[in-house]
């Protein structure tokens, strides 16, 4: 028996390619629907807008894996990119390293004050993080003292960096905050599903008390998570100063949506334990794209665009779960028919 | 009658008396004690900040042993965030709130309370649309005015003819939507045949949605001359845009800004004329108008005259950018470019 069925394959393959299928009729549609669409600006547009989202989708995902959820990080990614650009617009000179390591440990000290809450205070991380909205955002008015971070104050490197390109295909640039971005994400995939602390995540996430039992600590690892996402927020924080430059208290709004839609839509489950770290990637991109693709529809209202984000997340979860709970039935009838018809040629051949 | 001699000779040092114009004009008397409130549309935003630095000076100029408290919103809570805090000044019996409204007329039952509770409704920046609840609206520049400078900018940096498209704030921000209009009306006219205006769309005052707006604007028609942000945050991150992706030189950005955020993009040619007033002076006004109202020393009725101490002589009369509402005109605005930018930058 080797013939190959596209039902062979893991859940986790399924969905990406489900997910690459989607994105490909999505073009298509759009390609219909508006005039100039392929273009290689549709894609810098796309590539560059991703690299933020795309950071923070990864750092969420860590979060979903281990069955919670964090939805502090817009006010994370705000206070980061605001305080950030607040010490290089004082100190001009500053190593860039140096900026960009302090905006990775503001976002992982929030991380932490998150994580600590929820695993070893064992308050819900829904509670938690909806807690740390308003309070991460609060902090970022108060600090602010109503002052905005001005494009013309920072220093030129941060300024320049959006515009930086690695390379181009063509016409196609590929910008260097984009590559930073798919390098992040990668790595945390390869830690993830490589390494051994870092499949204690689906184990947390998939059943706690077995992880438990197994001799994980739960508790540690789940914190860990918190931290993690509150980093790579941090580090998105670093980028939407670069990319937007001027810096106000609502910087980062209603990311907590965005990030929560591209982690569901890239197919890791909302209840933990299953999912990748580039389908969260996969996902950003899919919400980048219908973002700035629906903006450009004529018949489009602007506000019907966060409502098709909704409507995306809500499909997204759906369809996984009757389209898994399918799959499944569908492949235990395969087998147990496969197994009664070997019993049967067996009892043939016997006689 | 003393009073009085003390008062003109107090005034004489500003320009208000000088001019000679004082003898019907009210004068501020100093001291008497009014706890006011200044609310701007939500925190964080320059201009806003400015207005209350105006506030504060106007407060301390006229003695008011009151309170004058800046409180707004968080940005993600503004409407409901403004009701709060006008419901709140009513039952502190505040004498005076200035609402800077970002919640069209949802706003009127909460500043109906605060009249109710013997509070003076000051509006500025952005009024209440139906003029209900509001006893005079402190106007920043004539609106129909703002209208006509934008087509005129756009004019200016179009050379007469092209595409035009507008970079708003919120959908329903009252201010910017009524300069669109204004400007909607000032493109009928005949010099302005030659423009087109394409589209209409909203950046929240959000850096990067206002950021991700122009960048489609520009992709969705190749022949757009001009972007008109009539907001400090969209201009801003319509012309950062624009510098990224180098299309300064087929898309300029216009419309309002603050001279010391857009130095460097009126420079380099990505955003060459735009336009502003003083929002330091339109707080000083603002708190002006509102002491004087809630000391009982104007009653906020069509034709009265006040002085507002170093700005001069000011007229209440009615809106006419409103069917209904009281407004104190301050006017002019500057149009800033190359020639003067960096000077005004510098203050």
């Amino acid at each position: 028996m080797n013939r190959w069925s596209i039902a062979d394959l893991s859940p986790q393959a399924l969905r990406l390619l489900a997910l690459l299928a989607v994105m490909v009729l999505v073009i298509l549609f759009f390609g219909t629907q508006i005039d100039r669409y392929y273009s290689t600006r549709m894609f810098n547009r796309v590539s560059t807008s991703v690299a933020i989202m795309a950071l923070i989708a990864t750092g969420q995902a860590l979060v979903v894996l281990t069955r919670n959820i964090d939805l502090s990080v817009g006010s994370i990614v705000g206070f980061t990119a605001y305080a950030v650009g607040g010490v290089v617009t004082r100190f001009p000179d500053l190593n860039p390293a140096f900026a960009i390591g302090a905006a990775v440990l503001t976002g992982a000290a929030f991380g932490a004050f998150n994580g600590f809450f929820v695993a070893y205070a064992r308050i819900p991380a829904i509670i938690v993080t909806l807690g740390t909205l308003a309070l991460f955002r609060t902090f970022l008015v108060e600090y602010s003292g109503a002052k905005s971070i001005i494009t013309a104050d920072l220093p030129e490197w941060i300024l320049s960096l959006p515009r930086t390109n690695l390379f181009s295909i063509g016409n196609l640039d590929i910008r260097l905050t984009f590559a930073v971005a798919v390098i992040v994400v990668v790595v945390v995939h390869l830690a993830v599903t490589r390494l051994r602390i870092g499949r204690k995540f689906y184990a947390v996430g998939s059943n706690p008390e077995a992880a438990v039992v197994a001799g994980i600590d739960s508790r540690r690892i789940v914190f860990l998570a918190f931290i993690a996402c509150g980093a790579l927020s941090g580090l998105a924080g670093f980028m939407f100063l670069s990319r937007f430059g001027n810096i106000t208290v609502v910087a980062g709004l209603g990311f907590e949506l965005k990030s929560v839609a591209a982690v569901v839509v890239g197919g890791v489950n909302i209840f933990g334990g299953s999912g990748t770290v580039i389908g969260a990637m996969l996902g950003a991109i899919l919400v980048g794209l219908l973002d700035a693709s629906l903006v450009r529809l004529q018949y489009m209202s602007e506000f019907w665009r966060e409502a098709i984000l909704g409507f995306l997340i809500l499909a997204a979860v759906a369809i996984d779960s009757v389209f898994m709970r399918r799959l499944f039935a569908w492949r235990y009838a395969r087998r147990e028919k496969l197994q009664a018809r070997l019993s049967a040629e067996g009892k043939a051949k016997g006689e | 009658m003393n009073n009085v001699s003390k008062l003109c000779i107090a005034a004489l040092v500003s320009a208000g008396c000088a001019t000679g114009a004082a003898a019907d004009a009210v004068m501020a008397q100093k001291g008497m004690k009014a706890d006011m409130v200044l609310l701007p549309k939500f925190l964080g935003i320059l201009v806003f900040d400015q207005a209350n630095t105006g506030a504060q000076e106007a407060h301390a100029e006229l003695e008011n042993p009151g309170e004058l408290l800046f409180v707004g919103p968080t940005p993600e809570n503004s409407v409901a965030g403004q009701i709060e805090i006008v419901t709140t000044a009513a039952t502190q019996s505040r004498d005076a709130v200035m609402i800077s409204n970002n919640s069209g007329d949802q706003i009127v039952p909460a500043a109906q309370a605060a009249k109710d509770a013997g509070a003076k409704v000051v509006t500025w920046d952005s009024p209440i649309p139906s003029g209900e609840a509001e006893d005079v609206f402190v106007a920043q520049v004539d609106f129909a005015s703002i209208g006509e400078v934008m087509a005129e900018m756009a004019h200016s940096i179009l050379g007469g003819e092209g595409q035009m498209a507008v970079l708003s704030a919120t959908p329903d921000a009252a201010n910017q939507n009524s300069w669109i209009a204004a400007m909607q009306d000032a493109l009928k006219a005949d010099m302005f045949s030659g423009i087109e205006l394409v589209d209409i769309v909203y950046g929240d005052d959000q850096s990067e949605k206002s950021y991700d707006r122009a960048l489609a604007l520009v992709d969705k028609y190749p022949d757009l001359g001009v972007i008109m942000a009539p907001t400090t945050v969209g201009i801003q991150a319509a012309s950062k845009a624009m510098q990224d992706e180098g299309l300064c030189d087929e898309v300029a950005v216009s419309g309002l800004g603050l001279p010391s955020e857009m130095l460097s993009y009126t420079l380099n040619g990505c955003a060459t004329e735009f336009a502003l007033w003083s929002f330091v002076d339109l707080g000083y006004l603002t708190y002006y108008t509102a002491y004087l109202m809630a000391t009982g020393q104007i009653k906020g009725e069509i034709g009265e005259s006040f002085v507002a101490g170093r700005m001069g002589e000011y007229t209440i009369e009615k809106d006419p950018t409103r069917e209904n509402g009281l407004r104190v005109l301050m006017g002019p605005f500057t149009v800033y470019n190359a020639s003067n930018i960096e000077a005004a930058a510098a203050e």
